[in-house]
């Protein structure tokens, strides 16, 4: 496996967060991990991030492991709810900022970005800032910014969330393209059932402090506690009436 | 299983925050507060012969200390009152006085049957029929408002020491004031001027110590006023059918003094330790506390340094007290 | 009506300034004139000449304000970061922010004896080190707002890009903070400028600054020269203010 949790454990203040939490994700897949706001989904991330240290387990990234590396040196990236671009820099910057810190040569730095940028349809905003964009194409800047640098692995915390449905449902396909066209592995996390059947290749869903990983996308949508039948039923109710 | 690396990728810059923390402000504090405990123990000092609570007894039953912090929690209070209530009052009466932007950007647009204007604010577009003239009229009150509000910002400029010596040029028996009085014959001279400067009331102390935190008090209002949506609320209270005056004290001076709490508590600490204007303005006796601390720890009587340690300690305590009081509602508001 | 409300407003605050200007502009104030005559340039030319040394105080007033703003102001950026990421925030907030809010003289009482164990009583450096500790408080309570959730969220993405320590701070810390920085410098400047009470008490009377030459005029009963001293010492804020209204002597 590309990248494997074992035996993760987090409390915070007494309450246990994460609760032996194993995972796993193969290489070039998506994980999707559907759960309620507060049970632990963010804080998963972020100790397989390195920005959190867990209470206890191990984190393997390709066979190694990396418990105990600090986040600069995972090439694991994470991100946020909100697209969190740097307010002082326009879209152009944003996007190459990830290169810059490598030192890339600048003509190297200038090609990569532009291609990013019309990749994800956004040439003509490159020299607007943050507060120009919109909800959706500031989401699109993060994820350029992401991508450029390559991640090895990509860890997307609810990042449609603040979005309306149409800009959401849109923002979906690309990032399907895109994962699928750099090869991307990544985790997204969501609450949103439909959503969690619709980005991973597989599904786990988080419950109590521990992940529940189904072997299939069918067995996941059998399960009565994953919530699809009951979903689905709602539907079929209302089609009747 | 601890992963130092990860817990530690920021801890560099947080410890040397917390060095310079205690470098500069926590280590220096607390050891002279606890040198100044120590003196007036008589564990440490020139005249030190052990323990004892002697100089505690002299200062705590003291006249002369329970003055000090008397004159100094009334002076306090009152520039606290004075201030708050004067700065509101500043603040509503200028925004009354104030004119709508779309008139303010188009002057000349006045017809002879009046003008519809559609102004755009916070709450979307609204309309108003303005009559023929009253362009004019209103842009001359509102170019006075913004003037009036230039002037606040200019006694944030003032520092104490400028403040006290103005106050007395201004308010003294051969101040200004008593200048004027003599010119219009309210006075024969400066012996029949009403003492305000050096005075049991402290009243010269207390109006430059208003005239300093007013100023702030109008601005911070005028600001609470759009940032706490105050019109919004006024408006809401008028649609359930209050009256303006029911409006004015049971929603808008709520709301605002209710926000600068904190603030005026802070202010009454400010004041309680203030130096430079009692020291000009104030009286030999009561002194505030600050004056009365200095001047007993710089007196030729050794026996005194230790009172001065004992009141410098005495302030720390009620004003800590009040600060941490003033921070538990402001962390409250914020949480 | 409101005009006249509007005009008293005005008039009342500028007085003080109007007064020390016509004073440092006078020869003398017999009683009961309301205005002094003649008036004269004598005064400020005497800086000029030298017959005063007020020349040399603005500019040791104004080379220990710089020392104390840029001392505190990087401090204060620093430990603020520290402080409003701690998980004993508020315990730590009200500590840092008792000197601001205190008396400086009273607590200056007590900080003497460490000055003068360390033999920096009576220097430049002592009072610099003095001014700093309540010119730092300040700093604190101003730069914990800055450090918000979305600046840990910021160096969180650039350590999880790969970015060291210091490309965090050249290439986004420092940008973002620049406006905060310059206000904080000039806050803390003002902080040092109007400062008496612990320059007398540190300083012992040797570190001559100009609050301390206004005193001292107004002890001599020498009107003039204590108001031209004044108008010396408001001269930056007043400048200040003019370049950027946001600039506030004290923060509530």
């Amino acid at each position: 496996m590309f990248l494997e949790a074992r035996g993760i454990g987090k409390s915070f203040g007494g309450e246990d967060v994460l609760r032996g939490v194993d995972l796993s994700v193969a290489q070039q897949t998506t994980l999707s991990i559907l759960g309620r706001s507060g049970c632990g989904k963010t804080t998963l991330l972020k100790i397989v991030a390195g920005l959190i240290a867990p209470d206890a387990g191990q984190v393997l990234l390709r066979g190694i492991d990396i418990t105990n590396l600090p986040p600069q040196r995972r090439h694991i990236l994470y991100l946020y709810q909100e697209p969190l671009l740097f307010p002082h820099l326009d879209a152009f910057d944003n996007v190459a900022f990830g290169l810059r810190l490598r030192d890339r040569p600048e003509p190297e730095v200038r090609e990569a970005t532009e291609t990013m940028l019309a990749e994800l349809d956004l040439s003509e905003q490159r020299h607007k800032m943050p507060h120009q964009l919109s909800g959706g194409q500031r989401q699109r800047v993060a994820f350029g910014r992401a991508l450029a640098i390559n991640p090895a692995l990509l860890l997307l915390d609810e990042p449609f969330s603040s979005l309306d449905s149409e800009t959401r449902g849109s923002m979906q396909q690309l990032f399907k393209r895109i994962a699928a066209r750099h090869a991307i592995t990544s985790i997204f996390v969501t609450h949103n059932l439909k959503e969690s059947i619709l980005m991973g290749d597989a599904i786990a869903h988080m419950r109590d402090g521990a992940l529940h990983t189904y072997a299939t996308k069918e067995a996941f949508v059998q399960d009565p506690g994953s919530g699809v039948a009951e979903e689905m039923e709602f539907w079929d109710g209302l089609r009747f009436q | 299983m601890t992963t130092s690396a990860v817990r530690s990728y920021r801890s560099s810059a947080g410890t040397l925050g917390f060095a310079l923390f205690l470098a500069i402000a926590v280590v220096p504090i607390a050891a002279s507060l606890l040198y100044a405990l120590l003196y007036t123990l008589g564990l440490t000092g020139l005249l030190s012969n052990g323990f004892t609570l002697t100089t505690w007894s002299r200062v705590v039953t003291s006249r002369e200390t329970w003055a000090a912090f008397g004159i100094s929690a009334y002076v306090s209070a009152v520039v606290c009152a004075l201030s708050t209530f004067g700065g509101l009052g500043v603040a509503l009466f200028l925004r009354s006085a104030g004119v709508p932007p779309a008139i303010a950007a188009r002057p000349r647009a006045a017809t002879v049957l009046g003008r519809i204007v559609r102004a755009r604010g916070r709450k979307g577009h609204s309309v108003e029929i303005v009559p023929p003239g009253e362009d004019a009229r209103r842009l001359q009150a509102g170019r006075l408002h913004s003037r009036a509000i230039a002037f606040l910002y200019l006694p944030l400029a003032l520092p104490m020491t400028v403040g006290a010596f103005a106050g007395y040029q201004i308010l003294s028996p051969i101040g200004l004031f008593a200048r004027i009085a003599a010119r219009i014959h309210l006075i024969g001279g400066a012996q029949e001027f009403p003492a305000f400067t050096n005075d049991v009331l402290h009243l010269g102390v207390i109006a430059v110590h208003v005239l300093l935190a007013l100023p702030f008090f109008a601005l911070l209002f005028l600001q609470l006023c759009e940032s706490e949506r105050v019109d919004a609320y006024a408006a809401l209270s008028r649609s359930l059918g209050a009256t303006d005056r029911q409006t004015l004290l049971r929603v808008t001076l709520p709301i605002l003094l209710h926000r600068t709490r904190v603030n005026v508590l802070l202010l009454f600490v400010i004041v309680l330790g203030s130096y430079e204007i009692p020291l000009l303005l104030g009286r030999q006796y009561p002194m505030m506390v600050s004056v009365l601390t200095v001047t007993k720890y710089q007196r030729f009587d050794l026996l005194q340094k230790p009172e001065a340690f004992a009141i410098a300690i005495l302030y720390t305590i009620v004003s800590g007290a009040a600060i941490v009081i003033a921070l538990r509602q402001r962390q409250e508001e914020t949480a | 009506m409101k005009r006249l409300a509007s005009a008293i407003i005005a008039v009342v605050c500028a007085l003080p300034f109007a007064l020390v200007i016509m004073l440092s502009l006078a020869h003398g104030w017999r009683f009961p004139a309301i205005l002094p005559h003649p008036f004269t340039a004598e005064l400020w030319r005497s800086i000029v000449t030298g017959r005063v040394d007020l020349g040399a105080v603005f500019a040791r007033s104004a080379a220990l304000s710089a020392t104390v703003a840029l001392l505190s102001t990087a401090a204060s950026f620093i430990t603020a970061k520290f402080i409003a990421y701690h998980r004993r925030r508020p315990l730590l907030l009200t500590l840092a922010y008792a000197p601001y809010v205190m008396s400086p003289v009273i607590l200056g009482v007590c900080i003497l004896y460490l000055y003068i164990r360390a033999g920096i009583d009576g220097t430049f450096a002592g009072v610099v080190l003095a001014q700093t500790i309540f010119a730092f408080s300040f700093g604190i309570v101003f730069f914990t707002a800055f450090w918000n959730r979305e600046k840990l969220e910021l160096e969180q993405l650039v350590y999880t890009m790969g970015g060291t320590t210091r490309q965090l701070y050249s290439r986004v810390l420092l940008p973002l903070s620049r406006d905060a920085l310059i206000l904080c410098f000039f806050q803390t400047f003002l902080i040092s400028w109007f400062q008496y009470g612990i320059t007398l008490l540190i300083g012992e009377g040797k570190v001559q600054t100009l609050p301390l030459k206004v005193f001292d005029y107004i002890g001599e009963a020498n009107p003039g020269y204590a108001a031209l001293s004044s108008c010396l010492l408001v001269i930056p804020p007043v400048v200040m203010l003019w370049i950027n209204k946001r600039l506030l002597p004290r923060i509530l």
